[in-house]
């Protein structure tokens, strides 16, 4: 039989809480250390113990990261989805199945490879047996695929940090699921891995932590947040590397952390935070974005620098908290009532979420508005492959503070709402300074910041804060572009998608189609996006979601003569984008377009 | 030229700062004519300007309401924040971690306060946040034009409507409960206890609430009204006179014989001196602050006086375990770590 190497797709089925992630994390780490090019996805339920739970590892020679089109290798632990995922695979997989699990294996068309993973974890320990189950099937899988044992036992050790007790009990386990499959089984399947050369050494780590590391390179002063999944990680990042990284020799640190007691007061502590000269943060997802609203629209108003993290999640209302969605754009972008427009950074890469982390309080104390990061659960909450970060390459911008009294006194005339510059950026002084004391305000207010109804006043008012987010177009980050030479066809896209756009462009290819794509990384949306939709003869935007919300923001941004260029493939059922769905809705619509 | 003689310039009366009150003072007024809350910015402008604060020291902070409009009106010299409906709050908060040295009054409703912002209030008390928190207390939302608020007293009437038959949440009893360290309740037209509780507010460490009963002239000053200005008059309980001395001034002789008054030291050094009318009341004793209160209501009586006191509590700049430089003065170089620390973030990253 010939054998396949590193292009298959492994789905393991277990309960939430029986220790299963660590088990998987173990198996996608020792895998990464052999140089398989490999990406893990945790499909963990909105529980702490007891739902079903799957996690997806990836194997691909090719770099794909996004969860297979199918399962070639399904792990079955958890009896409650045990048929429904057993009927979902096609004839020839391989069923690594628990025979203790008191189910039956109802096909005969897989390969199947029963382990009796309880008696065997019970017999290390039966206290922790539920714990040890998850542990076994990773050794077994090791046996049949060709995991390299040292690999495994350094994955094991990383997992455990110095916790010899429990390293010693899972190399234990790994030996016993190799030795019974060694002892009991046949191989008979053609999955095997094989060792890769990684000319450029990487390591794994979540979005969110890369987001908290930027987060601290930013100089955060004040982080405060309200507990959401999935966001959280980043707050416990922040906390987590300030005492290494923001505390002093006396143990005294230069970034705050106030728990919030809502999703309300982390935004107006940011605000507080903003207009008292510091730059502070919070960490949410949709549903707290929706509660900020009444904040974001006096940040937006007032002028105060603050930035906004969001880990967008399934919604709408509580949705799916659980799984991942790209559906929080429009929210964003045109957040809180009135008319309003917001600065957003669009991450879709690991480094990118360091990057935007550390770049976010510029642009926020630049533009004197609050800034939003978008992220995603699957890019925040999944590990991702990283060279390493690079230290930001440009000083902290602090934006147009007057901090002195002779830089003050040499205005001809001061107004904190000014345009001095003709940027529409006014000038600010900050409370303490005894500079241009004013009376901030969501109410309506001329350029010296006192309160004012007058029409000329409103409208000006409008008009510059328009100007101003609008002047922000080409200083944010560029689109990334990889375009074909005479190519008609191009793709725009964000976020994690990036993640699927390689596979989605090789199965187009296969098809003989040929695509450029073109990678948005921020709103309002840079003049190199206009271009490139100009390039080309049709161009598909695609995104997570039902709605198409990027497209919808270019159909009312574009000029009238590329808007009907422009068509929408979105698509969103909670799990991470697979390029086999995509790719065939892009062929739909492009042969919708030649009718 | 005139042959008048020239009257002789008065002497501007200055403050330990060397400050005329002028320094103090902000815009014109908005507000009805005679309404409580004008009362309660000049105390404010007084006890400032007598307690020889830096007026650019101070940030005056407000939600939404007629009691959120002052700070227009008193220390133009200072920066504020005019905030969003009941969060006022948060932005406090959020601004007292980047700059703790700053004197923060903040200046609420009972729209504000008890309802649509009472869960931050209760948080901030939590956190003993270093503020002072001054309620405009009339039982009724002035700028929507006389609705009842949730401080509203059971059988109490507006000029308009039936009388209010829900039960009042008392936020001076709210706040001992919570173990608020400074809780007081006073009358905008009892100027000098209102200006000695202010400037000892001003002097301590931690949360200071003052529930001050303003009441609303166009909506809810009327006879059948509990918070019309006769009523309070009339209904007025004193715990004891109040006076302040300030840590600038040597305190006086005792003026009033030994065992009749308490004097109570401030985390600045400055006194307030309780003098005892009848009964004493201990303001470390939560118990009698509560049973004061409840009295009070149960008579339709309003005490008034520093209910409780404690100086015990950290205030939350000590529980954040900050820098002593206020963190909007730390320089950049300090706020991002240097370069070789993402190099050994990166090397343990990869090993």
């Amino acid at each position: 039989m010939d054998t396949i190497a590193n292009d298959f797709t492994i789905n393991i089925a277990t309960a939430n809480g029986t220790g299963s992630q660590s088990a998987n994390l173990i198996l996608l780490q020792s895998l990464f250390e052999m140089g398989v090019p490999v990406s893990g996805k945790n499909m963990f339920p909105s529980n702490i113990s007891g739902l079903p739970t799957w996690y997806i590892v990836r194997l691909s020679d090719h770099g794909y990261q996004a969860p297979g089109n199918r399962t070639h290798i399904q792990v079955l632990v958890n009896p409650a989805t045990w048929h429904e995922d057993l009927e979902s695979l096609e004839p020839g997989s391989v069923v690594i199945w628990n025979e203790n699990a008191k189910m039956e294996m109802t096909r005969d068309d897989v390969i199947s490879y029963p382990v009796p993973m309880s008696a065997l974890a019970r017999k290390i320990n039966p206290k922790i047996a539920k714990l040890v189950t998850n542990i076994i099937y990773v050794g077994v899988m090791a046996e049949i695929l060709g995991i390299d044992q040292a690999e495994l036992e350094a994955a094991v050790a990383k997992q455990f940090k110095g916790k010899t007790k429990a390293i010693e009990l899972n190399v234990t386990a790994l030996g016993l699921g190799r030795d019974y499959f060694k002892e009991n089984l046949s191989k008979s399947d053609p999955y095997v891995v094989e060792r890769r050369v990684n000319d450029k050494p990487q390591f794994f780590i979540e979005g969110n932590e890369a987001v908290a590391l930027g987060c601290i390179y930013g100089g955060v002063q004040l982080l405060a947040w309200y507990p959401i999944t999935p966001s959280s990680s980043i707050a416990e990042g922040i906390i987590n590397y300030i005492p290494q990284l923001r505390t002093d020799e006396d143990g005294n640190t230069t970034c705050a952390v106030v728990q919030a007691e809502d999703e309300l007061a982390a935004a107006g502590m940011i605000l507080g935070a903003g207009w008292a000269g510091g730059r502070g943060m919070t960490a949410t997802s949709g549903p707290g974005i929706s509660l900020m609203q009444e904040f974001i629209g006096l940040g937006y108003f007032a002028e105060i620098p603050s930035v906004f993290w969001d880990v967008n999640r399934v919604g709408p209302s509580t949705g799916l908290p659980t799984r991942t969605q790209q559906s929080d754009i429009t929210m964003l972008y045109e957040g809180s009532h009135g008319d309003t427009q917001h600065i957003v950074l669009i991450p879709g890469t690991i480094q990118e979420c360091f990057e935007f982390g550390w770049r976010a309080f510029d642009y926020a104390e630049r533009f004197q508005t609050p800034v939003f990061g978008l992220s995603d659960l699957d890019l925040g909450m999944n590990r991702w492959a990283c060279e390493g970060f690079e230290y930001p390459d440009q000083e902290m911008d602090r934006g147009k503070v007057v901090r002195d009294r002779d830089v003050f006194e040499a205005f001809e005339d001061f107004g904190r709402y000014l345009d001095i510059d003709g940027d529409g950026i006014p000038y600010r002084t900050l409370p303490g300074s005894g500079m241009d004391p004013i009376l901030y305000r969501g109410t309506g207010h001329n350029s010296k910041g006192a309160y004012s109804e007058k029409p000329h006043d409103y409208y000006e008012l409008m008009q510059r804060l328009k100007r101003k987010i609008d002047g922000a177009r080409d200083l944010l980050p560029a689109p990334i572009l990889r375009e074909e030479t005479e190519c008609e066809i191009g793709i725009v896209y964000l976020g994690s998608m990036e993640t699927t756009i390689q596979e989605i462009d090789d199965i187009l290819e296969a098809t003989g189609i040929k695509v450029s794509q073109c990678r948005v990384r921020a709103l309002p949306m840079h003049s190199e996006v206009e271009n490139f939709i100009r390039r080309h003869e049709m161009t598909i935007v695609l995104e997570i979601n039902r709605d198409g919300q990027l497209y919808g923001i270019l159909r009312k941004e574009l000029p009238n003569d590329l808007i009907t260029k422009v068509r929408s493939v979105a698509y969103s059922d909670g799990i991470p984008p697979r390029a086999g769905i995509y790719a065939q809705l892009i062929l739909d619509t492009l042969k919708e377009g030649e009718l | 030229m005139s042959d008048t003689p020239k009257k002789p310039a008065r002497a501007i009366k200055l403050n330990v700062l060397n400050e005329p009150k002028d320094s103090y003072t902000g815009g014109k007024s908005s507000l009805c004519p005679g309404c409580g809350h004008d009362q309660i910015s000049n105390v404010i402008i007084s006890a400032a300007w007598e307690n020889g604060i830096e007026p650019h020291r101070v940030a005056k902070m407000s939600g939404i309401g007629c009691s959120s409009k002052t700070p227009a009106y008193y220390l133009g010299q200072s920066h504020g924040f005019n905030t969003v409906h009941g969060r006022m709050p948060s932005v406090t908060t959020g601004a007292y971690t980047i700059n703790k040295d700053l004197l923060y009054i903040g200046v609420s409703g009972d729209g504000d306060s008890a309802s649509i912002g009472i869960g931050q209030l209760i948080h901030a008390i939590r956190r003993n946040m270093d503020m002072l928190y001054i309620v405009e207390n009339n039982g009724v939302y002035g700028l929507t034009k006389g609705q009842y608020s949730a401080t509203a007293d059971i059988g109490s009437k507006k000029k308009k409507g039936a009388p209010n038959q829900t039960q009042p949440i008392d936020l001076c009893a709210l706040a001992i409960n919570l173990g608020c360290t400074f809780v007081a309740r006073s009358f905008s037209g009892s100027k000098k206890q209102l200006a000695s509780l202010i400037k000892a507010a001003m002097s301590h460490k931690g949360f200071a609430l003052i529930d001050v009963i303003s009441p609303c002239v166009t909506f809810n000053n009327n006879d059948e009204s509990m918070r019309s200005y006769g009523y309070v008059k009339e209904n007025e309980i004193t715990l004891h006179m109040t006076d302040y001395i300030p840590h600038f001034n040597p305190v006086e002789e005792v003026e009033v014989p030994e065992g009749h008054f308490r004097d109570i030291t401030l985390h600045d050094g400055s006194t307030i001196r309780l003098e005892t009318i009848s009964a004493e009341h201990d303001p470390s004793n939560a118990v009698a602050a509560l049973a004061a209160l409840h009295n009070a209501e149960t008579d339709k009586k309003h005490v008034t006086g520093l209910l409780y006191f404690d100086s015990s509590k950290p205030s939350l700049a000590e529980d954040l375990g900050l820098v002593d430089i206020p963190l909007v003065d730390v320089p950049n170089e300090v706020l991002r770590p240097q370069k070789e620390t993402l190099d050994k973030i990166n090397a343990a990253l990869h090993s």
